[in-house]
């Protein structure tokens, strides 16, 4: 075993070993969950057998209203979010990338602290700022939006300025040297070359939007503003049958359809290249 | 005929850092102009000023009489071919060189004879419809040399264009370039740090050190007449002798150590400690013990063959290490390692020199 894991010649095989014991722990529940879904009995410990009745089933997840509202309600909501939260990152991600005057550094920071901030904390802070600064708002679906793009931007604004980093200020030089004015830099050059990054960002607003727990649950206003993610979180402490693994399913496979297609569009234009893409794209 | 530039006191620092230092320069219509100097020299900052990605700190930049100094770079009828060639990957090679024309009020059909025009000219007619990452780095070079010259400029911008090709391809694009240039009749500002380039291409050199103009001349005053110690070193290959100068009739006497030369070019009427210079073609290989004026006699310490010359190195009566060309003409005239030779530097080849920096000349 030893002298396996020492060979100097091959690949290094303890970092292999470590690889892919963490990739199993890390996978292992998520598969536990999926397989009960299937379960053809009530329990989410035994499995009686395979079944589609959690799916299809007179008791299953496609015939249960709460569910399908909560689906509606989390799509609904990232597709706002996804909306406001991508233009509004690149424009921002634009001006940051060409300001370099006073304030600019201070900005940048700025922008990455929603990224290191406790949800709980940001979650709270939201929460105060509906209720005793803009008590006019109220809580619910608004507020649910507003609050999910105030986090998901500076995803946008990371991906978005990566990508204007890795292309440089030439193609703009070269385009004013053309004739191009201001604006069609932006709209004949600059935009194009961003579309990969753009479509990126958006993938990952829309995945982060429907896994949101914290924030939303905070801004929530009543039952028919209850997301995916607030609806296993009860039924978890209701009385669990695998439909709520068959929910969890249905998540699972929406965000990653969206991080799947998000990724191969952006391999396909900027032929893979950008590894910070890549990497805010593992999130 | 359009296309004159006029560089008058032009300046720019990033900080406090001057990069291009107060320079004057006169680029008339229709004239193949290089700037060339080593990196940092200020050459490739006063080509970006001219195009407009640049503000100046001071000075004017006069195109056909009118100050462009401050207009924006879409604004001003000049334009470059960028040493990235910065071609846009999301458009294919039509779509690149149709791009400026958008901003000239043509119909479509014109649009699309001024681009297959374009094109032509480049011989890369059938490449219309490729991306610029399926192009090898020479049609990628054409494209962008089209892209600029569909737009007719009264001026074209070349930073470095050739830097990124092989030998081979540079070469063959150098006469290319300069063929086109002649037959467009377009002002050419060309950025290079390859003296060869520099000197096959153009019809004047500007020499540029720290940000000021050494030199500018055609080609055969910069290399040939060299004003300054930095110009006839980064012109090719040059020997320099440290000497004592007083007078000698109309030329200059040259005391170098024990021995005393003749000097008739370059700045003869100088006195004092200066530096002389003499091209190692230019010096005459005799046999050990051949007499007569401006005579040194060496050890060859190494010949290196170049396939058509010799490279000899000699060291001098003094310690002085003088390289001397011999062409490789058979007569076998290119002596050992070790042989003992006398070498003639003719006056007529033995220049003067005035100390760097020096007023430019020309």
């Amino acid at each position: 075993m030893i002298a396996w894991l020492r060979n100097p010649w091959g690949r290094p095989r303890g970092l292999v070993l470590v690889t892919g014991l963490y990739v199993a722990w890390s996978i292992l529940p998520v598969g536990i969950a999926i397989l009960f879904a299937f379960n053809s009995g009530r329990s989410r410990t035994t499995l009686q057998g395979i079944s589609l009745r959690w799916f299809t089933g007179p008791a299953g997840v496609f015939h249960d209203p709460a569910l399908q509202g909560a689906l509606k309600h989390t799509l609904f909501l990232a597709l706002i979010c996804v909306l406001v939260a991508t233009p509004l990152g690149v424009t921002l991600a634009l001006g940051l990338q060409r300001w370099r005057g006073r304030g600019s550094g201070t900005v940048n920071t700025l922008m990455l602290l929603p990224l290191v901030t406790p949800e709980i904390v940001m979650g709270v802070a939201l929460l105060i700022l509906f209720l005793k600064v803009f008590p006019g708002l109220g809580l619910g679906t608004t507020a649910q939006a507003i609050g999910q793009v105030t986090f998901t931007l500076s995803y946008v604004v990371v991906i978005v300025r990566g990508r204007l980093v890795s292309i440089g200020p030439e193609y703009e030089e070269a385009a004013a040297d053309l004739g191009a004015p201001p604006r069609d830099l932006i709209v004949r050059v600059l935009l194009p070359l961003l579309a990969p990054a753009i479509v990126a960002s958006a993938a990952v607003v829309f995945a982060l939007s429907i896994d949101d727990f914290v924030v939303t649950q905070y801004l929530s206003g009543g039952a028919s503003t209850t997301t995916i993610p607030m609806l296993l979180y009860a039924s978890a402490r209701g009385a669990p049958t695998p439909a709520l693994n068959a929910i969890a399913s249905v998540a699972l496979l929406i965000t990653l359809g969206t991080l799947a297609l998000a990724f191969l569009v952006y391999r396909r234009f900027a032929g893979g290249s950008d590894a910070a893409v890549a990497a805010a794209l593992e999130v | 005929m359009a296309g004159e530039v006029r560089l008058e006191e032009l300046t720019k620092r990033f900080g406090d850092v001057v990069a291009v230092d107060g320079i004057d320069l006169d680029m008339p219509p229709g004239e193949f102009f290089t700037m060339l100097g080593p990196s940092g020299c200020g050459k490739t900052t006063t080509l970006r000023m001219i195009a407009g990605f640049e503000r100046p700190t001071s000075g004017r930049i006069v195109l056909d009489g009118v100050d462009v100094a401050q207009v924006p770079p879409h604004k001003r009828n000049v334009n470059t071919v960028f040493q990235s060639y910065a071609l846009f990957p999301h458009l294919d090679v039509a779509g690149n060189v149709a791009f400026g024309l958008k901003y000239h009020g043509l119909t479509k059909d014109e649009r699309r004879r001024r681009v297959a025009e374009a094109l032509d000219l480049v011989q890369l007619g059938d490449l219309a419809q490729r991306k610029p990452a399926q192009l090898s780095g020479g049609q990628q070079q054409r494209v962008a040399l089209a892209r600029a010259l569909v737009l007719t400029p009264r001026v074209l911008l070349l930073d470095e264009p050739l830097g990124a090709l092989d030998a081979r391809l540079r070469k063959g694009l150098q006469v290319e370039l300069k063929a086109l240039q002649a037959e467009l009749g377009i002002t050419f500002v060309f950025v290079t740090h390859d003296q060869e380039e520099a000197l096959t291409m153009s019809d004047r050199v500007a020499v540029m050190n720290g940000g000021r103009v050494e030199q500018a001349g055609s080609p055969r005053e910069v290399y040939e007449e060299p004003s300054t110690m930095f110009v006839a070193d980064f012109l090719g290959v040059s020997n320099l002798l440290s000497g004592e100068a007083s007078a000698d009739g109309s030329n200059c006497a040259l005391r170098v150590g024990e021995r005393s030369f003749r000097a008739a070019q370059g700045a003869v009427d100088s006195r004092g400690a200066v530096k002389a210079m003499i091209r190692p073609e230019r010096i005459v290989v005799e046999e050990h013990g051949a007499a007569g004026d401006n005579r040194l006699p060496g050890l060859v310490e190494r010949a290196v063959f170049l396939g058509n010359a010799f490279e000899l190195h000699v060291r001098v009566v003094g310690g002085d290490l003088l390289r001397v060309t011999v062409p490789n003409d058979g007569s076998a005239s290119a002596a050992g390692e070790g042989a003992a030779v006398m070498l003639h530097l003719p006056a007529e080849a033995l220049r003067v020199l005035a100390p760097s920096p020096a007023p430019a000349a020309g």
